[in-house]
């Protein structure tokens, strides 16, 4: 007999991922991803200045701030046929570089690490040994006996005050847990100095973007940073090397902590190159421009249909002909009014709440698809076109990331075990692995630019009378995301957002084919009902977005997540 | 000097979401303050809050609240009422931390703000919109009288500025109606 278990965690009033699983024999037999909560905040732009939209869109979502203003700007643009010039081009991608680099290892180390690693098992690791297993995984130079030891002693300290809720995971001594006391109290140890880095490539977005969060200095047509190499208070030498420092120190971080843990932890959880995969259409867009037209980028992007990586076809630009006819959203089992799916162009945001009903509609989450089918959007979209078309620079750093989890695991690892739980993850450390790398060569560009004699950041946009359509796309942390704009007469007349979360929580469809969280989910081990941390392990390797929603406190401290068992 | 931050929390797209961050643009385009005062509208921060809030002499936070009272209705809270709500199961990286990052400034980093308010304004509807409703609307001088006495509280002083623009950005120009 199935169970049904119920995923909803209800911080606050409401919009949230929830999760509906079937449990039977000991592994999930149907699944379903829904969001709890409208939101229609596209309808807010109807009406308004193009050149104010990112100002809105910005609020989309606390976390990805930048990502909803840089989509926004590059849809009018496009809308528009306004060129950027370089060195806007370069300053754009390092504000999105520096914040993909802080979601990146906020992801892995706040909201995931702790589905694998067990705070419970750290007050019995012996630092000293865990010191010298360090030593053969990496430099880093923060891996002495005395930091774990002191990291271990915060864990002593929370336990025995009775917080341990601050990890806010929790289940701890879970029989799927299966690291040594040492590497749990290796990888918390970088847990805590993940927060120190963060905040690190948080300060480069805010020196760039004048502040943060909220960037300041984006506008249609470029940037407004001024250059002036001998001022202060302009984009100079100072500030341009404060960056430059942040950024080396958060890319050792990545590449000598990040990277590595996420080979280890992986190769200590093989079983889970297995478990997760689902939906193997993937969907990326090339992003990282490198010069004014767009026509070359350091991101390769393009899609792959039912697993087939040598059958990738590229995206030759940011806004292909492809991509711009290719995606529609399905209502069918979404809760708003509508019949056959429609493009984001001609789309419609009429809610219909019926209540959730598993046969029927059970999402606030509409249904992206690209050719009718549902594609599977992130880091490991990316990886995968990349890594299928030759790009040397996915090469390099996936090929680095099987060989590490090959070695320590003794497997061999290949890419097709990245359709999976772990490859999510394997996928996102070898995106931050790249992005690291680009940070300093898009640095070095806009420096060299600058010391050509081009202080040029913006070219100013002109609206006519026409009707024009535009898309603006990103390949945010989370995957692919696109903006798409009517103007007409200068004023914004239709306005849609296809987040990379509703790519990936999208439901079912008018043909019944689930989206990639639900599909992931099937055949999925479940060794304890009660505590469903395999559901939560797969779900938080996509790096789930819900909640880009309301922020009400609730103070009266309801229960904050609810496991049904049915 | 003292180091304080009013934050203003709230998503201004959603109705009355927005309370927090009017209130603290209202505090900041009619009073100055002392230094070491800062205000900002942080938006919808999640564990991105620890950084703003560590090593805090005091945090003053304005925020909609859902507590079941009559909308409009201020209610103050102290660390000890946020410290309450800690969640157990994390499901995104978006979910709002208040008060995971209150302990974790405090357990991870020995860093708590010292003093901790929460001025709290009971919601009316979240709906889509950059609007508030007229309940909320009324509360914000209050709200605003609120965080100016905590501040007398904390022996800060503030004045009154000459001009007062409005910096409501969001809601400067009426809400255009969907065509």
């Amino acid at each position: 007999m199935a169970k049904r278990i119920t995923i909803d965690p209800i911080t606050r009033i409401e919009g949230h991922l929830r999760v509906d699983v079937e449990v039977d024999n000991n592994a999930v037999s149907n699944a379903w991803a829904s969001c709890t909560m409208w939101r229609g905040i596209e309808k807010i732009l109807r009406g308004r200045d193009p050149r104010d939209a990112w100002l809105f869109t910005q609020r989309f979502c606390g976390v990805c701030t930048t990502v909803h203003a840089m989509a926004s700007v590059r849809a009018v643009e496009d809308a528009l046929k306004l060129e950027v010039p370089p060195n806007a081009q370069y300053i754009r991608n390092l504000i999105l570089i520096a914040h993909a680099l802080h979601d990146h290892i906020v992801h892995f180390y706040q909201l995931s690490a702790l589905d694998w690693v067990d705070v419970l098992q750290i007050p019995k690791a012996d630092p000293a040994a865990a010191s010298k297993l360090a030593e053969t995984l990496s430099p880093w130079t923060r891996n002495s006996r005395n930091e774990l030891k002191a990291a271990q002693d915060k864990v002593k300290a929370v336990a025995s005050s009775g917080q341990l809720g601050i990890f806010a995971n929790g289940y701890w001594g879970h029989p799927a847990m299966k690291l040594s006391p040492e590497v749990n109290l290796l990888a918390f140890s970088h847990y805590l100095q993940a927060l120190e880095y963060q905040r690190k490539a948080l300060q480069a977005v805010g020196i760039l973007g004048a502040k943060t969060p909220h960037i300041q200095t984006l506008t249609v047509g470029g940037v407004t940073n001024a250059i002036d190499l001998d001022s202060q208070a302009a984009l100079g030498m100072d500030r341009l090397e404060m960056i430059r420092t942040l950024l080396a120190d958060v890319i050792q971080f990545v590449q000598q902590v990040y990277f590595v843990d996420v080979c280890a932890v992986a190769a200590m959880y093989p079983d889970w190159f297995k478990i997760g995969g689902g939906v193997r259409n993937y969907l990326a867009v090339p992003d990282l421009p490198l010069d004014s037209k767009g026509s070359a980028y350091d991101l390769p992007g393009g899609y792959i249909m039912n697993g087939n990586i040598a059958g990738t076809r590229p995206f030759k630009t940011a806004a292909d002909k492809e991509f711009r006819d290719s995606v529609s959203e399905d209502v069918t089992h979404a809760y708003y009014h509508g019949g056959k799916p429609l493009h984001p162009w001609k789309g419609e945001t009429e809610p219909e709440f019926t209540g959730w009903n598993g046969e029927q509609k059970y999402s606030w989450v509409k249904a992206p698809r690209f050719n009718g089918q549902p594609m599977q959007v992130g880091p490991l979209a990316q990886v995968l076109v990349g890594y299928a078309q030759g790009h040397a620079l996915t090469r390099k750093y996936a090929d680095l990331a099987m060989g590490k989890v090959g070695a320590i695991a003794g497997i061999q690892v290949t890419p097709d075990m990245l359709h999976s739980t772990l490859g999510r993850h394997a996928a996102r450390a070898i995106r931050a692995a790249m992005l690291a790398e680009l940070a300093q060569k898009h640095w070095q560009l806009l420096v060299d630019n600058i010391a050509k004699g081009d202080f040029a950041v913006h070219n100013q946009p002109v609206f006519t009378e026409h009707e024009v359509e535009g898309v603006g796309t990103h390949e945010a942390p989370r995957g692919t995301l696109s903006h798409w704009v009517v103007v007409n007469n200068g004023k914004i007349k239709n306005y849609q957002a296809v987040v990379p979360s509703t790519w990936n929580a999208s439901p079912r469809d008018s043909a019944g084919a689930s989206g990639p969280y639900e599909a992931s989910l099937m055949r999925t081990p479940i060794a304890d009902a009660e505590k469903p941390l395999e559901v939560l392990r797969t779900i938080h390797s996509f790096d789930p977005c819900m909640a880009c929603a309301c922020h009400t406190f609730d103070p009266e401290g309801k229960r904050i997540a609810e496991v049904k068992v049915l | 000097m003292k180091r304080v931050l009013i934050a203003g929390i709230g998503n201004v797209l959603l109705g009355d979401d927005g309370v927090g961050p009017c209130v603290v643009r209202q505090l900041d385009s009619t009073y100055s303050f002392d230094e070491g005062v800062e205000l900002e509208d942080l938006g919808t921060p999640a564990l991105d809050f620890i950084d703003h809030i560590a090593g805090l002499d005091a945090l003053i936070v304005v925020d909609s609240v859902d507590n079941g009272k009559t909308p409009g209705t201020i209610t103050l809270y102290r660390k000890q009422d946020l410290l309450k709500t800690a969640s157990s199961v994390r499901m995104d990286t978006h979910s709002p931390a208040i008060a995971e990052s209150l302990l974790a400034a405090d357990v991870f980093f020995g860093m708590p703000p010292r003093e901790v308010l929460l001025v709290g304004i009971t919601a009316e509807s979240y709906a889509a919109g950059c609007n508030l409703s007229e309940s909320v609307r009324a509360a914000i001088d209050s709200a605003v009288q609120h965080v100016l006495s905590e501040l007398a509280r904390l022996d800060i002083l503030h004045k009154k500025k000459e001009a007062s623009p409005s910096n409501v950005w969001w809601s400067a120009v009426p809400h255009p109606q969907p065509a």
